[in-house]
């Protein structure tokens, strides 16, 4: 295996092995290439690199305070609660907010000799390689700190092996279901499985924290501790709890939690590498769509989808047409209307049903006798409209190079915005109108609708302003594969925390509406809607007038930064 | 800028990346009514020049103008004048060639009903009637090229800027857009497109300019640029190109 790898090697000659330490250093490499001369891309890294140390080192403190005080009772909570948390996050929030990081794509991988197997060990491998991954390292040694405090070196060795197991089963998580996820949105045939599979989800979890929250009224901390003892001994939590076991005697324990953490990590990776090679091959004829019969009609009726329906047949209405097409062809706009209709139903249903579990005091649980106040549902309305709004953040990122047909042909930035608004409120509106109605109705408050769409509409119009801004000023390319999930180099983090700090900034938008809410009462119920589609629609409309401005005088650049390098 | 316009005029483009120079301040007239080719290799800032021609790519320095107008400071009025195919650029390729067409028109303030009439010739001559309802993103290469061209075309325009038309296009599909273009240059229209085809060039075109390095090595009317000899070997001379190797890659014969 030591053969010199020289430029005049026989194309036919002894073929050396490649590990997971070439990936790596491919990534390093093409990482540090991507920051070249792009300095505002290195201050982004830099940006994201220092938030990321920030939240680990508070992550550190969390997880050492029952080391660090001396007090064993909540370890096992700290660490099975926490660290499955963590393990939550890992798997949901690519899907989200965030994307994962594909510097390497894995369909660049398809023409290489690679068995299966060091391929998908190479890419996790170069998937360790983050800021993400390395803050939550720094956070998980705080159970190493615990550990060890509390059962001396022995504990503190199981808790760094499993530390750094679970760090890896994070990241294989995360992997394999955004690989998975994707691979389905992909096929069309499954497309609508996958709508359904994520519904699903969200209608279990709601239940689930219903009764996370029963069981948190009915006991004491003490009680608690019973719940992360089961959680401990599922993956989500094994990793975490093995040195605390040791720690608190229970030496048996931690090679069996090892053992399932290794087990749950090998069946991600070959749960990945199956998904992996549909990503592989379907990079080359991507969302190939079967020959539709029946085109009826001139081009024109053509281009309007149904949905527009009687929409003005000139620029205005092209460009609307043309963007409510691709919300449903594009598989990665596809993939955030989805998200937006799981999330918002699942965070209000939450929220309100859950307050009302905190609040219940010693009635049993149901459904209906919620304590829910107007203030509490127009902040989780609230969220909804920042979450569905900040989906056009980089709305010119998902053209990608052929925004250039709209500056070639000198589409005016005011009807342009305009146009995107409109195009994303007729899939968005019905929906917000839907998680209104049906989370008013839910409450048992049906006099609550007015409030619930009108501060929802409120905010989403104005988060819709904020968008627009962000969409001409901090717009990011996002790189042409398959994986609707995926993300440029590096630039995970920082384009997340841009995200968010749209979503503050829609927030504070919609804070009037959380202000009237709380002082004017009863008439309040009744004014909400008219007063927040007004909010809203000024708002946007506003919005649409100023940044089309900006982007007047800016669409080459903002044609430059969408376009992805090659 | 007065009296009889150039149909395209370009005074200093130019434009670095990163502290490379792609471009290095570019002069070029186009006269109306002519068949233009812009010849060079492989990097030599062609498409680099073309977009900063047609309003894609702030230029560093220098101006460009369409029939008078100046493309940066009354982009309005320059854009309705062009129509463009750029090279490398994606469509908005989620839609039907049929879709696309309705799109750009639209998007040119155009009547529906003149929109319609024209896409449908337009699909009929260019031969992707065919393709129905198949989604441009599933188009081959030849019928990518062809849909840009209509797309480019559909509106009329007095100018029209294609980048590397017969780039990975096979020799049916050439020969329709060879056809559809010396006809539109026939009616009056000025065409200005880069290949590094010589054939082509030398087919087709009234005047030419070898870019390389950044820079217009050679300008003028075709006869002008070749002498009494082929453009090809203009073009290798210009632009320094080395001949036949001997000692190396004997690996490659075995």
């Amino acid at each position: 295996m030591a053969l010199p790898m020289s430029t005049a090697a026989a194309p036919a000659g002894p073929v050396r092995a490649v590990s997971a330490r070439h990936f790596l250093r491919l990534k390093l490499r093409v990482m540090g290439n991507s920051f070249r001369g792009q300095g505002w891309r290195l201050a982004m890294f830099i940006g994201g690199a220092l938030v990321g140390l920030w939240f680990a080192a508070s992550g550190f403190f969390l997880f050492a305070v029952p080391g660090m005080t001396g007090n064993g009772r909540y370890a096992m909570l700290v660490a099975a609660g926490g660290g499955g948390l963590l393990v939550l996050g890992w798997l949901l929030l690519p899907l989200v907010f965030f994307g994962v990081d594909e510097t390497l794509d894995p369909a660049r991988f398809a023409l290489l000799p690679l068995p299966r197997r060091t391929l998908v060990l190479g890419l996790f491998a170069a998937a360790l390689v983050s800021v993400s991954a390395l803050a939550m390292l720094i956070a998980t040694f705080g159970l190493v700190l615990t550990a060890w405090r509390l059962g001396g070196w022995s504990a503190g060795v199981v808790a760094v092996v499993g530390v750094v197991a679970g760090l890896l089963l994070c990241v294989a998580a995360s992997r394999a279901v955004t690989s998975a996820f994707a691979s389905m949105l992909r096929s069309r045939r499954v497309r609508d499985l996958a709508a359904v599979l994520l519904a699903v989800t969200a209608a279990l979890l709601g239940p689930l924290q219903i009764f996370g929250l029963a069981a948190l009224r009915e006991t004491d901390w003490d009680r608690l501790t019973g719940v992360a003892t089961v959680i401990g001994w599922t993956p989500l939590g094994a990793p975490w709890t093995a040195g605390i076991d040791v720690a608190q005697g229970r030496v048996w324990a931690a090679p069996v939690k090892l053992l399932i953490t290794v087990v749950a990590l090998g069946a991600l990776l070959a749960w990945w590498s199956r998904s992996l090679e549909s990503a592989m091959v379907g990079a080359v004829s991507s969302g190939r769509t079967p020959a539709r019969r029946g085109a009826t009609g001139g081009a024109v009726a053509q281009l309007f989808p149904r949905i527009t329906g009687r929409m003005r047949r000139d620029r205005f209405g092209a460009l609307v047409a043309r963007d409510a097409r691709y919300w449903w062809r594009d598989a990665r706009r596809r993939a955030n209307l989805i998200t937006i209709a799981v999330v918002g139903i699942f965070v209000p249903v939450m929220t309100n049903l859950g307050g009302a579990g905190f609040a219940g005091g010693e009635q049993g649980m149901t459904l209906s006798t919620s304590d829910s106040s107007p203030v509490v549902v127009t902040i989780s309305m609230l969220f909804v409209g920042v979450l569905a709004s900040v989906t056009l953040a980089n709305q010119f990122g998902f053209d990608g190079s052929a925004y250039a047909a709209n500056v070639v042909a000198g589409v005016p930035g005011r009807v342009e915005l305009r146009a995107r608004m409109t195009a994303f409120s007729l899939y968005v509106l019905p929906m917000l109108t839907v998680v209104a109605v049906a989370l008013s109705l839910l409450l048992g408050h049906p006099g609550w609708i007015g409030l619930t769409a009108g501060s929802m509409v409120a905010t989403y119009g104005a988060g819709l302003a904020v968008s627009s801004f962000v969409s001409v000023l901090g717009a990011y390319s996002l790189p042409e594969t398959s994986n609707p999930f995926a993300m440029n180099t590096g630039a995970g983090m920082a384009k997340g925390l841009l995200t968010l700090l749209a979503m503050v900034v829609a927030a504070v938008a919609g804070v009037p509406m959380v202000v009237a809410a709380a002082l004017l009462g009863d008439a309040w119920l009744w004014l909400a809607l008219p007063v927040g589609a007004a909010y809203g629609l000024g708002a946007a409309l506003l919005g649409a007038y100023l940044a089309g401005d900006v982007l007047d005088r800016r669409q080459p650049e903002l044609l430059a930064t969408v376009t992805p390098r090659r | 800028m007065t009296g009889e316009h150039s149909a395209l005029a370009l005074r200093g483009l130019a434009k670095r990346f990163d502290g490379t120079i792609a471009v290095a301040s570019v002069d070029l007239d186009v006269p109306a009514g002519s068949f233009y080719g812009l010849l060079g290799p492989n990097g030599a800032g062609k498409t680099t020049t073309l977009s900063m021609a047609v309003g894609l790519l702030r230029p560093d320095a220098g101006s460009a103008w369409v029939l008078g107008h100046d493309v940066w400071r009354d982009p309005v009025a320059a854009k309705r004048l062009l129509g463009v195919m750029p090279d490398g650029m994606r469509l908005f390729d989620r839609l039907t060639g049929a879709e696309l067409l309705a799109y750009n028109g639209l998007l040119r303030g155009m009547e529906p009903a003149v929109v319609d009439q024209r896409a449908a010739e337009l699909l009929d001559v260019l031969a992707l009637g065919d393709a129905g309802r198949t989604l441009v993103v599933d188009y081959s290469a030849g019928m990518k090229k062809k849909i840009g061209l209509a797309c480019a075309l559909l509106h009329g325009p007095r100018v029209l800027v294609l980048d590397e038309p017969f780039e990975a296009v096979d020799p049916v599909s050439a020969a329709l857009i060879r056809d559809i273009l010396t006809r539109y240059a026939a009616g009056g229209g000025t065409v200005v497109f880069s290949s590094h085809v010589m054939e082509v060039v030398e087919r087709l075109c009234s005047h030419v300019a070898i870019l390389a390095g950044g820079a217009i090595k050679r300008v003028g009317t075709i006869g002008e640029v070749r002498g009494d000899r082929s453009l090809e070997q203009v073009f290798v001379e210009v632009v320094g190109g080395r001949t036949a190797t001997g000692e190396e890659l004997s690996w490659l014969s075995r």
